[in-house]
């Protein structure tokens, strides 16, 4: 880590200023920098918030904005363990009573998402509010078909994005939070990705959504699908398997919402063919590995499936969340090599998102379809509880 | 008269033949007897001087593997007392996620270790003994230790290959390769192929011919192999060739249609 220090000796006077709100900006180019410190000044009075930042300063920025430095990092696509050791020990600094951290591209969010976001935290009595982004439907696809179904089954929480690249908590959720990333962060894990929100619902604490419209979704450095499926999926599995004594209680799962304006709709029709033609060659080619994690129920279901035409292709919802709790225990109870498993999972992804483009193309309301994803998810979490605790027991 | 002269003439031969016959027989059943002997005598004298040494491996190993026992079962009473589980577990800030606890871990290495410690003591003690009695002319034990040498080799050489046809068979039916199981099959039986070869070079059987048969072998799964990714895949290579040329204007066109879908598509 560097320890060059880009805000200039003037702003730093104010170093011990107090403020209600702190509001960590995490690295990014200059000019998007630029655009959060324009939203942030826009939504917020200059005397109510402190910024921490690790990135340099702009030429023009705004005299009565109070920025103090933070210690370098690398940068990155998402939120990472060090930014909230950071949030939190700036927090403690500054007395502040919420802490907004603000991901990559957040210029992208504008000033009333900013100021819902903090008041989240600041007004109403939640400890962890994450936003919940306007997507188009057939954006951020592994996100509705694993991470919001998994996550809402097994730890009840409903928050729709639990990989949120921006986040606003109170300051004793930020302890919370400084306290797990430490280890993490000790240990070097690059890899874990998605814990603060199931840390968070998993230890009690109180996590709602503020809608905030739409944003630019950073990429990951990779953008190639079967990397980006095993970091964020093995991410989730990890944590899953780090709570199991916290997500096995029975858990009273809050009534889910549904978005009031319905996302841009967009046709993806066109991969359909080659999404379909990739699963049918893995159910010719990987029965072999399939057949160590998968009941002989599902491997047939899936044999009826590789027989639909693409147009016509669907993937039931129920045997996604069946395929995806056994992927799960198989995870868990390293039935083959982790990498392995994650790949193999790569093409039933694909005949999910296949299903899921046919349908909306059909009229289905994409929303609507992902709602009844993760309810069927809910529905089969004995299931996933039972061969947690009796993995011999094949319920086939 | 002349045929009872001959009769008694007859006889007479037959009478002195016959002790010499029984003499030959017993000279071979005596030389038979006397290689037996001497062979038995060799082996037992073998067992003899090797014996002590098995004795003392069995012993080492059994004491040690009680030792290993007892140190194991104290280490679990210690650690349990010391909460040892609760420590770890707030040390690293998260739970414990192998499926084992860090006690029953540090018991089963104490055990373990001690297993080990007995292994290679009454190997020690084995190969002491046996060095004495290796002046007899009897190969079998070093064949031994090198056919251990060898089936641990195999077993390595199977989990290699059976790993790396995994690998293979899922990042080829990733990437939509059409001949994704034959590619895992080649290069499985390669690693085989590479496995026997080794292990038969290990026992020392075959020699030459060994090396003859993988070469050929091994060139063969190569060349198969060869043979079906460039002739299955020349689209893939040709586009793959394209992409890098540096001219854009000479890139392959790929339908506008595609790309808008593609683009509507984001998996993240």
């Amino acid at each position: 880590m560097a320890t060059a220090n880009p805000i200039p000796d003037t702003t730093l006077a104010e170093d011990k200023a107090i403020a209600d709100l702190l509001v960590l900006v995490t690295a990014m180019p200059p000019e998007h920098f630029k655009g959060c410190l324009e939203n942030l000044a826009s939504a917020f009075s200059p005397e109510t918030f402190i910024v921490a930042t690790q990135n340099e300063l702009p030429a023009d920025v705004p005299s009565t904005l109070r920025i103090v430095a933070t210690p370098q990092t690398t940068a990155s696509w998402s939120i990472k363990p060090v930014d909230f050791l950071n949030a939190a020990l700036s927090a403690r600094e500054h007395g502040a009573k919420a802490i907004l951290i603000l991901g990559p591209e957040a210029d992208s969010l504008s000033p009333l998402a900013l100021r819902a976001l903090a008041d989240g935290a600041l007004r109403s009595s939640i400890d962890l509010a994450v936003p919940h982004y306007l997507l188009p439907s057939h954006a951020g696809l592994i996100n509705s078909a694993i991470l919001y179904p998994l996550t809402r089954a097994v730890f009840a929480s409903h928050v729709r994005f639990p990989l949120s690249i921006d986040l606003c908590m109170s300051s004793r959720m930020a302890d919370r939070l400084a306290g797990v990333a430490g280890p993490i962060f000790a240990a070097n894990q690059d890899g874990a990705l998605l814990w603060p929100v199931n840390e968070a619902v998993a230890a009690g604490f109180a996590a709602d959504e503020v809608d905030v419209g739409s944003r630019a979704i950073p990429q990951p450095s990779d953008p190639n699908l079967n990397s980006i499926l095993a970091l964020v999926t093995g991410s989730l599995f990890a944590d899953i398997e780090m709570k199991a004594s916290l997500w096995q209680r029975p858990r009273r799962a809050r009534p889910s919402r549904l978005p009031n304006v319905e996302n841009e709709s967009t046709d993806g029709t066109a991969d359909v063919a080659r999404m379909v033609a990739a699963f049918q060659l893995a159910n010719a080619n990987l029965q072999e590995i399939w057949s160590l994690v998968l009941p002989p129920n599902s491997l047939v279901s899936l044999k009826r499936c590789s027989t639909l035409a693409p147009a016509d292709f669907r993937l039931p919802d129920d045997l996604w969340a069946r395929i995806v709790y056994d992927f799960l225990i198989a995870y868990r109870l390293r039935t083959i090599n982790r990498g392995h498993l994650l790949g193999a999972l790569i093409p039933l992804y694909l005949a999910w998102v296949a299903g899921h483009i046919n349908l909306t193309a059909a009229g289905t309301q994409a929303e609507r379809h992902i709602e009844s994803v993760a309810v069927a998810f809910e529905t089969d979490k004995p299931y996933l509880v039972a061969r947690w605790r009796w993995p011999d027991r094949f319920n086939s | 008269m002349q045929t009872t002269v001959d009769d008694t003439i007859q006889q007479s031969t037959s009478n002195i033949a016959a002790p010499s016959l029984y003499n030959e027989n017993v000279s071979i059943w005596h030389h038979m007897s006397e290689a037996l002997h001497q062979s038995l005598y060799r082996v037992l004298t073998l067992l003899i001087a090797v014996l002590p040494g098995i004795l003392a491996f069995f012993v080492s190993l059994f004491v040690f593997a009680a030792v290993g026992l007892l140190i194991s079962w104290v280490l679990r009473r210690c650690l349990t007392w010391a909460k040892f589980d609760l420590r770890v577990a707030k040390k690293s800030g998260t739970d414990w996620t192998p499926s084992s606890s860090p006690t029953d871990i540090a018991a089963r290495a104490a055990f373990w270790v001690c297993v080990l410690l007995g292994l290679v003591i009454g190997v020690s003690a084995f190969d002491t003994s046996y060095a004495t009695g290796a002046a007899l002319p009897i190969s079998l034990l070093p064949y031994l230790t090198h056919a251990v040498g060898a089936g641990l080799l195999l077993v390595a050489g199977i989990l290699v290959a059976r790993f790396l046809a995994r690998s293979v068979l899922i990042s080829a039916v990733n990437a939509q390769l059409q001949y994704a199981r034959i590619l895992s099959l080649g290069v499985k039986w390669l690693v085989l192929v590479l496995t026997a070869a080794m292990v038969l070079d290990h026992l020392q059987v075959g020699g030459n011919i060994v090396e003859l048969a993988f070469g050929i072998l091994f060139g063969g799964i190569v060349l198969t192999l060869a043979l079906a990714v460039g002739l299955g895949s020349r689209d893939l290579v040709s586009r793959s060739l394209e992409s890098h040329v540096e001219d854009p204007g000479a890139r392959t066109h790929i339908p506008e249609e595609t790309t808008t879908a593609s683009r509507s598509i984001r998996h993240f």
